[in-house]
């Protein structure tokens, strides 16, 4: 069923406001990724869509109606609790049945959903185990469970593959994306797993603070995030932000890097008027770019900046490489090391002088005063607003 | 070689001393635990001995304990006393009140651990402040009521007043243990689409049995043993064990056999409740709900 928040607020009983007029629209059937840092009301937000807290201001919709107010049994909403909240008296497969139960289905279909269920995570040999005496990840795997076989309108979960380790994570992710395709049952999902978030998710929406920061399919927040949190918060290794000022060239926008007035790329790329309109109003801007964006070539050519590779970080299939400027103390404006990605076969060394330019392609300008996004390098090659 | 390992002693001394002090606490701990438990057993023993002796041998100057055991004393209690009666008396009020003092006190207890209540604060206070009076200050207000009401020497006015002296104390205990329950076990069932009251019975009760089993207790030997008021509020029809027990030490004479007979009895139903609910005091059953 489709899902919307309308304004939400919730304001705690300690005064604390951890959700700030929240507006969201989850279609029938989509898979949306909150996404966001400790604290930021990820949390909070499933507990309202629950039910299980009132918003302060603001209307929760599920399926067009009105539920606001709708007591949490009624909206057939199953959650997976980042502290999985398994009942501890009872055997897992109990714990799994629960809800079935209440609601009367038939023992087959109870048997048949419990088997289907129990095999795709893993947890056949467990079913008469006592929650204690299980582990961590197994805990959650049931957890997970209990929610899996209600098929109710609306999935919740927080964090549900939080303490699996990465084979196993990886696997129930791929399970979790089969269901969901199968059952296209809505699902809110809450991870800090960004791997996660974009593999599983039609949507993810980036939360701080109590913001809905941006909303929007994992490529349109990866290749055209709004602010600079939301550059940062997605992509690993995280986005490298520069201080840049810019000058009109023949229609395009020239940027100079730093203070040192070092061109990127041969020419200046042509730019919307849009956009030169409102290059021209500020003077300091930042300039987003992926460490996969950066080429780094061994011999220098017009256009290129000169650096020193002083970290290599083998990854495996890549090689993470931390840059320094020379002259430049500081090349980024959060004082993080500037980072390029290459493949491990490229052969780069500790100390070795190298020539970078920066692909135009997953650029983004913000406005250093304000972190919000300016213009966008699209695939043509225009900078064009956001 | 021989000469340099046993000549040193002062090498060999705490070789010896060392392990021998190891088993010197936990030795001395046995024989005090065993002392103690002897100096708290000998009178049930005394008066379990009393209550199978003959009449003659009770009041021996010399202690016996090599006799014929009889059933005399019980036979006499029941038939000449009609103890069956009080114990009969004592096993209705007491399960009776225990029972409604357990239902209440669990509902209480859920809504001051779990929702919002006007004045939560201070409930816990005002209750515990019924639990500091003295019984005996309220005695007497209770019986001139009773008589009022015609509830003196009934079941139900000794069930009344029972529950009405258990029941803050038992919510004030059980409050605190269903405080211990992890909140999002509740909340994970009214997903599950459990009622709030199906909730109680199949999560909170058995995930905090311990703590309800400690609080039964609590009320049951209170209630079973009470004296003072079951001594006002009685006389004929609804006489207790501890009242009748007493009654046994006559002006110019204490009926022993007797006495000691329905002192025993009295202990059963404590020991068989103790033991029955003791299973249930363990440790650790919240183990495994939440992280
Ligand atoms: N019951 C509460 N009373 C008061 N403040 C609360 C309550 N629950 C949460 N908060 C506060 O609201 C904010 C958001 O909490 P929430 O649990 O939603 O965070 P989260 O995004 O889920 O974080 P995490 O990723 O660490 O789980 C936090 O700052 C938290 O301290
Ligand atoms: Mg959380």
């Amino acid at each position: 069923m489709a899902l919307s928040l309308q304004g939400v607020e919730k304001v705690y009983s300690t005064g604390f406001k951890a959700l700030n007029s929240l507006c969201l629209e989850v279609g029938n059937g989509e898979f949306f990724t909150l996404l966001g840092p400790s604290g930021c009301g990820k949390t909070t937000t499933l507990r309202i869509i629950a039910g299980l807290e009132t918003p302060s201001k603001g209307k929760v919709f599920i399926g067009g109606r009105d539920c606001t107010h709708t007591h949490p049994r009624n909206r057939d909403v199953a959650m997976v609790f980042q502290s999985y909240a398994l009942y501890p008296h009872m055997s897992v497969r109990e714990n799994l049945v629960l809800n079935l139960r209440v609601r009367r289905l038939a023992q087959s279909e109870i048997d048949q959903r419990l088997r289907e269920v129990s095999r795709m995570l893993g947890i056949e040999q467990l079913l008469m185990h006592k929650p204690g005496q299980l582990s961590g990840g197994q805990r959650q795997r049931v957890a997970l469970g209990r929610s899996l076989i209600r098929r109710p309108n609306i999935f919740l979960m927080d964090e549900p593959l939080s303490n699996l380790d990465l084979k196993l994570r990886e696997r129930t992710r791929t399970e979790l994306k089969k269901l969901h395709e199968r059952l296209q049952i809505t699902t809110v999902y809450v991870t800090h797993d960004q791997a996660e978030a974009l593999v599983l998710s039609d949507r993810i929406g980036i939360m701080n603070g109590g913001d809905l920061m941006q909303v929007g399919t994992p490529q349109e927040i990866y290749e055209r995030p709004s602010s600079t949190f939301v550059a940062k918060f997605v992509g690993s290794p995280s986005i490298n932000l520069l201080p840049v000022t810019a000058r009109d060239s023949e229609g395009g926008l020239m940027l100079c890097l730093g203070r040192d007035g070092l061109d990127i790329g041969e020419t200046a790329l042509p730019a919307t008027q849009e956009v030169l309109v409102q290059a021209r109003k500020t003077d300091r801007l930042v300039l987003g770019i992926r460490p996969e964006s950066v080429a780094l070539r061994h011999a220098p050519a017009p256009g290129t900046i000169p650096a020193v590779i002083e970290i290599v970080e083998p990854m495996g299939s890549v090689n993470h490489l931390i840059i320094r400027f020379d002259g430049m103390a500081e090349p980024t404006i959060d004082g993080e090391p500037f980072v390029a990605v290459v493949r491990s076969n490229e052969r780069f060394e500790r100390g070795a002088v190298v020539w970078l330019t920066l692909r135009p392609d997953r650029l983004v300008l913000f406005d250093a005063a304000t972190g919000m996004a300016l213009a966008a390098l699209s695939d043509a090659g225009t900078w064009r607003c956001v | 070689m021989r000469m340099t390992r046993t000549a040193p002693g002062a090498v060999r001394i705490p070789a010896i001393v060392r392990p021998a002090a190891r088993h010197v606490w936990p030795t001395l701990l046995k024989i005090t635990t065993a002392v103690v438990v002897l100096v708290w057993l000998f009178p049930v023993y005394w008066i379990v001995l009393t209550s199978l002796k003959p009449v003659r041998e009770i009041n021996s100057k010399v202690p016996v304990f090599r006799f014929s055991p009889t059933l005399d004393n019980y036979r006499d209690l029941f038939v000449r006393f009609g103890f069956a009666k009080v114990l009969t008396n004592s096993i209705v009020v007491t399960v009776v009140s225990s029972l409604v003092v357990m239902v209440i006190a669990i509902l209480a207890a859920y809504a001051l651990a779990r929702m919002r209540v006007p004045g939560e604060k201070h409930v816990a206070l005002w209750i515990l402040s019924l639990r500091f009076i003295p019984v005996i200050a309220v005695g007497i207000p209770f019986y001139l009521e009773w008589q009022q009401l015609q509830l003196l020497d009934t079941w139900l006015g000794l069930i009344l007043v029972y529950i009405a002296f258990n029941l803050p104390f038992a919510i004030w205990l059980l409050r605190g243990f269903l405080g211990d329950v992890p909140f999002e076990l509740d909340e994970a069932a009214l997903l599950d689409g459990l009622s709030r009251l199906q909730i109680i019975r199949k999560i909170v009760l058995p995930v905090a049995l311990p703590g309800i089993a400690s609080t039964a207790i609590f009320t049951f030997v209170f209630t079973w043993n009470e004296y003072l008021m079951a001594l006002l509020l009685t006389s004929v029809d609804a006489v207790t064990v501890p009242v009748t027990i007493a009654k046994f030490i006559m002006p110019y004479t204490i009926l022993w056999g007797d006495l000691s007979a329905a002192v025993v009895i009295q202990l059963v139903p404590m020991l068989i409740v103790v033991f029955l609910l003791q299973r249930h005091i363990v440790r650790g059953m919240t183990l495994g709900a939440v992280k």
